[in-house]
């Protein structure tokens, strides 16, 4: 059964270049670009395997999206990575999330650590 | 007694002759006492019918005749001249003494003394050589007197007048030399005195002037002024306090700091700085208050008397509000650009590592050769903004050490992970050791060390053409370790060594071109370093290479084995 990632970034290119690299190793991916979308998608059913959350985005903030996420126990075994080119936004956050990412991010740096992931609960 | 005081006081320009004619005063005030007396007791007697009345009648007339010519010379004294009055009331007096007894008592015999008192008081009242006047004019009479009666004059008596005449002349003399050079004496000090007293009063004057021009400027001065004394009481304020704070200056002056730093429009954040400083005596320069909506810079000055001794503090308050405003969008700028440059960057390279991983079909040998220069020449690109970024950072003061626990083989590793392809690109060997003696972890700045470490490695490969560049972690003693980046490239002129660490500066200035980069690599590094509370050092010899040497103070966590006393 093929992973599920959802890429919530709001730059179409970075979206492409996340999307197929993570393409590469095998994921399904959904792209949201808008945090109010992004905010309906994650209340909706199916939970992602692994999510890519911007921390600038349109309308709401990754950071609300971050807080919703950790808020009950339906993410729980979902890997979540943030993406930003603020370093020390990155360092803020890095205790809350799985990865923090600082951008610039290298197609093969994310093709390479989604590729090693492997399902939370058999860990 | 202040009126008895005037009436015989006369004031003149000579203080000699007014001494002389208050005497002459004192005399005529006693003489005339006598003979107003002599008129009461006359009047008396003729009204009681006790005595022959012809003798009483003469003793009447003749009191009143005193009392008359005594007020006439008083008048001469007092008007016109000391002297005139002075020698018409001795010959007044000796008037008197001539017919106050017989003839020959006069001129001869008991009555005799009495006319050694005109002499004398000649020699006071009119001049010292005076008195041999009267010796003479009473010699004359006396001898007039004896002849009149038919006896000889009474030369021994003569001779006596005489050499009271000369005893006088020569008290009076000396007394009036004494008077006169204690008047010199007297005039001297008042002119001492007077000339003090100019000085004094210039003094002043000055010291008010200078006073006035001090307050002038400290009330010109447009940031607000507070003086404190050594127990933290204001003393003094300008006007210009009172528009930044808010406040009426009576309740800035006679206020203790303490008291002054409970106002509630001070922000607590701010109030526990301002604490901070007079408790631990410490001014750091230009720290920042919040002053209800206003941003203050405060500055404090400790005041030390001429015996170095300190006698308070001076507080300057600076509206820093404007400036505080532009640092902040100016940080929100460099926000946005930050993320609004890197974003379209990572897109480039995320496109261009596509096409070299052959995501969009094969490519040929060309191709992927152009696609790693777009990466290469975005990753430069990349690096310079983070450059630049961090330069504004630090120039913001917002650059900040975030200490946590650090592992030595770490450092190196993700050096080697990350510098390691940019080396054999220029097919140079990047090497490293670590020094046994230091402890496995420490406490520092992971992401710092590490960019400390990239740039200088990143610096030692733009430089170097041939060889190697090796990196040696190490002890350096009980509280320091050390890093040291060392390679064989071109060095640096040792001219040049003392400017390295600026910002914006490149040895050659054609190198900027050649080997990318605004220069501001090493700069960063030293200011991280020196925010680290260390030290860099650089050692070159020109065509032979390069070493930087870094010394950080050493804390080891808990739990650690520090090596060092280990062994």
């Amino acid at each position: 059964m093929s992973k599920l990632a959802l890429i919530i970034e709001d730059d179409e290119d970075l979206a492409n270049i996340f999307a197929e690299a993570l393409r590469r190793v095998g994921y399904d991916v959904e792209n949201v670009t808008d945090g109010k979308a992004a905010q309906e998608r994650i209340r909706a059913d199916s939970v992602p395997f692994l999510v890519l959350l911007d921390m600038h985005l349109p309308h709401i903030s990754g950071k609300d999206l971050l807080i919703e996420m950790k808020k009950g126990e339906r993410f729980s075994n979902t890997w979540i990575m943030i993406t930003t080119a603020d370093a020390r936004l990155a360092e803020d956050f890095r205790d809350q999330v799985d990865f923090a990412m600082i951008k610039p991010i290298l197609f093969g740096q994310l093709r390479d650590l989604a590729a090693r992931l492997k399902p939370k609960d058999q860990i | 007694m202040n009126y008895l005081e005037r009436l015989i006081t006369i004031s003149t320009a000579d203080p000699n002759d007014a001494r002389k004619r208050k005497i002459l005063n004192i005399l005529l005030a006693g003489t005339g006492a006598v003979s107003i007396v002599a008129i009461i007791l006359s009047v008396y007697l003729l009204t009681t019918g006790q005595q022959q009345a012809a003798e009483i009648n003469i003793i009447l007339w003749g009191s009143i005749a005193m009392f008359v010519g005594i007020l006439i010379i008083y008048a001469i004294n007092y008007y016109y001249s000391g002297r005139v009055a002075a020698s018409l009331f001795l010959i007044f007096l000796s008037l008197i003494f001539t017919f106050s007894d017989t003839t020959e008592q006069v001129s001869n015999g008991r009555a005799l003394f009495v006319f050694t008192i005109p002499i004398f008081m000649a020699s006071i009242l009119i001049s010292p050589a005076s008195s041999f006047l009267f010796a003479g004019i009473i010699s004359a009479i006396i001898s007039w007197l004896a002849r009149s009666i038919g006896l000889e004059p009474n030369y021994p008596a003569i001779i006596g007048f005489f050499l009271i005449a000369f005893v006088s002349w020569l008290s009076a003399r000396s007394l009036e030399q004494a008077l006169g050079e204690l008047s010199i004496i007297n005039v001297n000090l008042d002119r001492v005195v007077a000339e003090r007293t100019q000085a004094l009063a210039e003094s002043l004057s000055r010291e008010r002037i200078e006073a006035g021009r001090n307050q002038a400027i400290l009330n010109s001065i447009a940031d607000g002024v507070i003086v404190f004394d050594k127990n933290w009481n204001a003393t003094l304020a300008n006007p210009a306090i009172r528009g930044m704070l808010d406040i009426p200056i009576e309740l800035v002056v006679q206020k203790n700091f303490r008291e002054l730093i409970e106002h509630p429009r001070l922000a607590p954040r701010s109030r526990g700085l301002l604490l901070a400083m007079i408790e631990h005596g410490t001014q750091p320069i230009g720290f920042r208050i919040e002053w209800s909506e206003k941003t203050i810079s405060v500055s404090a000055a400790q005041v030390y008397d001429n015996q170095r001794q300190n006698i308070g503090t001076v507080i300057v308050f600076r509206d820093f509000t404007r400036e505080a405003e532009v640092e902040r969008l100016k940080s929100t700028f460099v926000g946005i650009v930050s993320h609004e440059l890197r974003t379209p960057l990572n897109a480039i390279l995320g496109y261009a590592e596509m096409f070299k991983e052959t995501v969009y079909g094969p490519m040929n040998e060309k191709q992927v050769n152009m696609a790693d220069r777009i990466i290469k020449n975005t990753q430069r690109l990349l690096g310079l903004i983070n450059d630049l970024l961090d330069q504004a950072q630090m120039e913001a003061g917002k650059l900040t050490i975030n200490a946590q626990v650090v592992k030595t083989a770490d450092l190196l590793e993700s050096l080697h992970g990350l510098m390691d392809k940019s080396a054999s690109d220029k097919s140079l060997k990047l090497t490293s050791e670590i020094d046994p003696d230091l402890p496995d972890a420490f406490t520092g700045d992971p992401a710092r060390l590490q960019q400390i470490l990239v740039n200088l490695v990143n610096n030692a490969i733009k430089f170097t053409e041939h060889g190697s560049i090796h990196v040696r972690l190490f002890r350096h003693d009980d509280n320091n370790w050390g890093m040291e980046v060392s390679d064989t490239g071109q060095g640096i002129p040792k001219s040049e060594i003392p400017f390295i660490f600026d910002t914006f500066r490149q040895v050659d200035g054609a190198a900027t071109r050649s080997h990318g980069g605004f220069g501001l690599g090493l700069s960063i590094v030293k200011q991280l370093v020196t925010l680290m509370n260390g030290e860099i050092k650089a050692r070159s010899k020109l065509t032979e290479g390069s070493t930087f040497i870094i010394t950080l103070p050493l804390i080891i966590p808990e739990g650690i084995s520090t090596k060092w006393r280990d062994t």
